[in-house]
């Protein structure tokens, strides 16, 4: 082979990826026996769990067929409008995917509920209340579709962006209208993005949970995530849980191996380039209505958020220690658990990048990616099992249980982003590092970091977002003492202490803004200082 | 000191070290929020024990009564839990069987009620009702059956019977009215119903904030708006049907590290003073017979009480649960 040639020999990496992989993979294995184990006990509750696979499966299909037709329809008027503030309204969508579901539930009862902002609107201008169904399947479609048709929108908009130059001038010289532009053009360049951005949609709503807890309106409007937390926490019905959990780590492996063709999409997309060429008449202005309707649909939630979270309630809520100790905590576990992830990609990014042999390549990434499988509340539940047999305190186990498993659900996407560029610098530089005789070290330092340090903050940042947003690990774990920001929140409204609950949210939206925006301009700066 | 070891000192003290050391023995207590919060029950029970007791009681609050039994269930021996406060007739029975609660051994004084469980200590009682606004509703339903007969835009919010004690005697109300019916009745509600919220707390707080028309709550409820609010716009709907009784109680756990305070708060709760705290904080009636010291406008007990079968409820509350949830898909 060509390529083995030219790539140094890093056996060290190669030792430390496999081990890495080893632990992955065995961890995946203890918290599925340690399931396995308690699935003997028959299950205490009457849960249909065929109408429940039939409900969620539902559910997921209309979230994903909605969200790409508007993520298409969005990335589309976004690839054609040029206007000023473009690149915030890019970012906007793009911080979708680490915006967490429970500030967007939460946003849409503060627009949408029965005394939210619209229907307040209508009262005062019509005398007439607008019955919006936000709890239930209706709000649960929202919420998914506000945050899945932003993610298809900014990844498919990427796809648009890389059109080929000469192609576009072609089809602008032979005077393609608008709807031709599409078919001809677009079309070829989108088609084959939407079988795997539609399976990761699917999956996300499959396994929805803080979402579909706050807005499902009690048992008529479940997922299976939801379902297993109840058999525990309200029920106390271990045994039924684990059933739940077996039917969704089969169907979310199933999913998985049905796309195996596509990897999970690289969270780290370019800045979009405005267009030069610029459909005219009819379409600009539906470009312009699906824009401004995608812009209100998307960012109003958020401004509810923002408006009923900052104001008197902080000073109340800061004279409260256990926000203190939950903030504290979140931060925490969000930097471990970022830090951590950053630590396994790279680790195993690398050892991928020093072996020229396919399987191992394989081998050592394919236990990370398990734990697209395994969704969080799963994780969770095996976890506290994994505990509880060992005799400990889940309470003590907690703050290490919640940092892995935040960094082992964010490893897919992590490890997406950051293994291809190892792996391409390995192959072009390979020889020069070669015949520079660096070291591993040196490599990593003078040649990698440098081109990779961006991503690594993208990576940084949406596994801190992940992890500050997360309920489903946490919603297991979480006690008096232990307690993070989404847990609070939840917890705040649960006794009905919905200011605090609204400056919760206001603070971890401007949290999550804040690394998103931040943290990959940081790593990136680090490197350009060290270049 | 710079920020960032004051930020990880604060962590690990926030994670490590979640409660200070302190000289008094600590007696914990579970119990569902409104209980503990500042305007109910909780913090003069609180001062009034520690007055006598030489301890300090610490509230630890779940979202409704059922919850604070299922953190005890998941925390098994290793609970921190010494008392449950809030659990109700409906729930002793399961609460019993999880073999986690021990005997009070007290001699209660004269009760306003009858009383001979050996295990738990009963501290207030009600009836569960459909609380309104009566300017927005002129005109309530009489029944549930009329309150099915309504448009759909007519909301109800209920709690989830799985953790919260109302929402789980509105399943006995339901069963105990209509009998085999009841799954049809809970399929007409099902329309009306907002969302079945965790706990009592969020159900009311809903219903307060114009979500939903009405709310699951008590005959008293409308008590504390026309007495702490002097307002008097809320009542509660009045049901031919009836209305089912809800006692609530408090039990030692049998891995209670101060077992004797334990014991000394459950005979507290029932003494004149504790009990002269429940009307007008938990807005219930004391299990003490104290009529005629309850604030006026309290309300007397409705006349049309159904009586329940605590054998029925013992073998079939599981199945009357899975029965509405089942209805309500």
């Amino acid at each position: 082979m060509p390529r083995s040639s030219s790539l140094p020999p890093r056996p060290l990496r190669l030792v430390a990826g496999a081990a890495l992989a080893l632990s992955i993979a065995a961890l995946v294995v203890l918290v599925l026996v340690s399931i396995l184990r308690a699935a003997t006990g028959a299950a205490a509750s009457s849960v249909d769990i065929w109408r429940l696979v039939v409900m969620t499966s539902t559910q997921a299909a209309l979230t994903t067929v909605i969200s790409l037709i508007v993520g298409i329809a969005l990335a589309w008027a976004l690839n054609r409008l040029r206007f000023p503030g473009r690149d915030l309204i890019v970012g906007l969508f793009a911080s979708a995917i680490v915006t967490p579901g429970l500030i967007i539930a939460f946003g849409l009862l503060a627009v949408w509920g029965r005394a939210g902002w619209v229907n307040e609107a209508s009262l005062a201008l019509t005398g007439q209340s607008l019955e919006v169904p936000i709890f239930g399947l209706g709000g649960i479609l929202a919420a998914h579709v506000i945050l899945d048709a932003s993610f298809a929108a900014r990844i498919l908009l990427a796809r648009l962006d890389a059109i080929p130059e000469a192609r576009l001038k072609m089809g602008q010289s032979l005077g393609l209208g608008a709807l031709q532009r599409f078919t001809v053009i677009d079309w070829p360049m989108l088609g084959p993005t939407l079988p795997g951005l539609g399976a990761i949609i699917f999956l996300l709503a499959f396994t929805s949970f803080p979402i579909v807890l706050l807005l499902g309106g009690g048992p008529a409007n479940q997922t299976l995530e939801v379902a297993i937390y109840a058999a525990v926490r309200l029920d106390f019905d271990l045994a039924g849980a684990v059933q739940l959990a077996l039917v969704q780590i089969a169907i979310c492996s199933a999913i998985i191996l049905a796309t195996a063709a596509f990897a999970p999409v690289s969270a780290a997309t370019g800045r979009s380039r405005p267009p030069r060429w610029r459909d005219a008449g009819w379409a600009r202005s539906v470009q312009w209505a699906i824009l401004a309707v995608s812009i209100v649909g998307f960012a109003l939630p958020l401004v509810a958020i923002l408006v009923d979270g900052i104001g008197p309630g902080i000073i109340e809520l800061a004279q409260r220690e256990s926000f203190w100790r939950a903030l504290v905590t979140s931060l925490v576990i969000g930097t471990g658990s970022a830090a951590l992830t950053l630590l396994l990609a790279l680790t195993i990014g690398m050892a991928r990048a020093a072996t020229a042999s396919r399987l191992a390549r394989t081998a050592i990434g394919a236990p990370a990616y398990a734990y697209l499988a395994v969704p969080a509340v799963v994780l969770s539940l095996g976890a506290f099992l994994l505990v509880r047999d060992m005799g400990l305190l889940p309470e003590f186990a907690a703050p290490v249980v919640v940092l892995v498993a935040n960094a082992l659900l964010s490893l897919p996407f992590a490890l997406a982003t950051l293994a291809p560029p190892l792996e391409a610098v390995a192959a072009s530089r390979g020889k020069l590092i070669r015949s520079l005789g660096l070291g591993g070290w040196a490599q990593f330092r003078d040649v990698e970091w440098p081109l990779l340090s961006r991503d690594a903050g993208v990576v940084v940042a949406l596994s801190f977002c992940f992890s500050l947003g997360d309920l489903g690990v946490v919603a297991l774990f979480g006690t008096e003492d232990f307690t993070t920001l989404p847990l609070a929140m939840y917890r705040a409204l649960g006794a009905y202490r919905s200011n605090d609950a609204a400056t919760i949210a206001a603070l971890m939206l401007l949290l999550t803004i804040a690394a998103f925006t931040l943290l990959p301009r940081l790593f990136g700066r680090s490197s350009d200082a060290a270049r | 000191m710079s920020f960032k070891h004051f930020a990880l000192a604060a962590a690990l003290s926030a994670i490590a070290f979640p409660t200070l050391a302190q000289d008094k023995p600590v007696l914990t207590v579970y119990t569902y929020d409104s209980f503990a919060a500042e305007w109910g029950p909780g913090p003069a029970l609180k001062a009034g024990f520690e007055t006598t007791c030489g301890c300090t009681v610490n509230f630890s609050a779940s979202e409704d009564a059922i919850s604070t039994l299922r953190k005890v269930q998941l925390e098994g021996a290793t609970s921190p839990a010494d008392v449950v406060v809030g659990l109700d007739t409906a729930t002793a029975p399961e609460a019993r069987k999880t073999g986690l609660f021990a005997t009070h051994d007290l001699t209660l004084p004269t009760l306003a009620i009858d009383w001979a469980d050996p295990d738990f200590v009963p501290f207030d009682y009600g009836y569960f009702a459909f609380v309104y606004n009566k300017e927005k509703t002129p005109n309530p339903p009489k029944s549930f059956e009329e309150l099915i007969a309504l448009p759909p835009s007519f909301k109800i919010v209920l709690q989830d019977p799985r953790s919260s004690t109302p929402g789980l005697g509105n399943v006995i109300w339901i069963r105990t009215a209509y009998g085999d019916r009841a799954p049809k009745i809970w399929q007409g509600l099902k329309p009306h119903i907002l969302t079945l919220s965790r706990g009592w707390s969020e159900a009311y707080g809903l219903f307060l904030d114009g979500q939903a028309d009405m709310v699951l709550s008590y005959t008293t409820s409308p008590s504390y708006h026309a007495i702490a609010e002097q307002d008097g716009k809320y009542a509660y709907a009045e049901f031919t049907e009836g209305y089912v009784p809800q006692v609530e109680v408090a039990g030692v756990l049998k891995t209670a590290k101060q077992p004797e305070l334990a014991r000394q708060f459950l005979a507290y709760l029932v003494t004149p003073e504790a009990q002269a705290v429940i009307p007008t904080t938990n807005w219930m009636y004391p299990v003490l017979d104290m009529a005629e010291t309850l604030p006026a406008g309290f309300g007397t007990p409705p006349a049309n009480v159904l009586t329940l079968d605590e054998s029925v409820l013992d073998t079939s509350l599981k199945a009357w649960v899975d029965e509405a949830l089942a209805a309500l898909q």
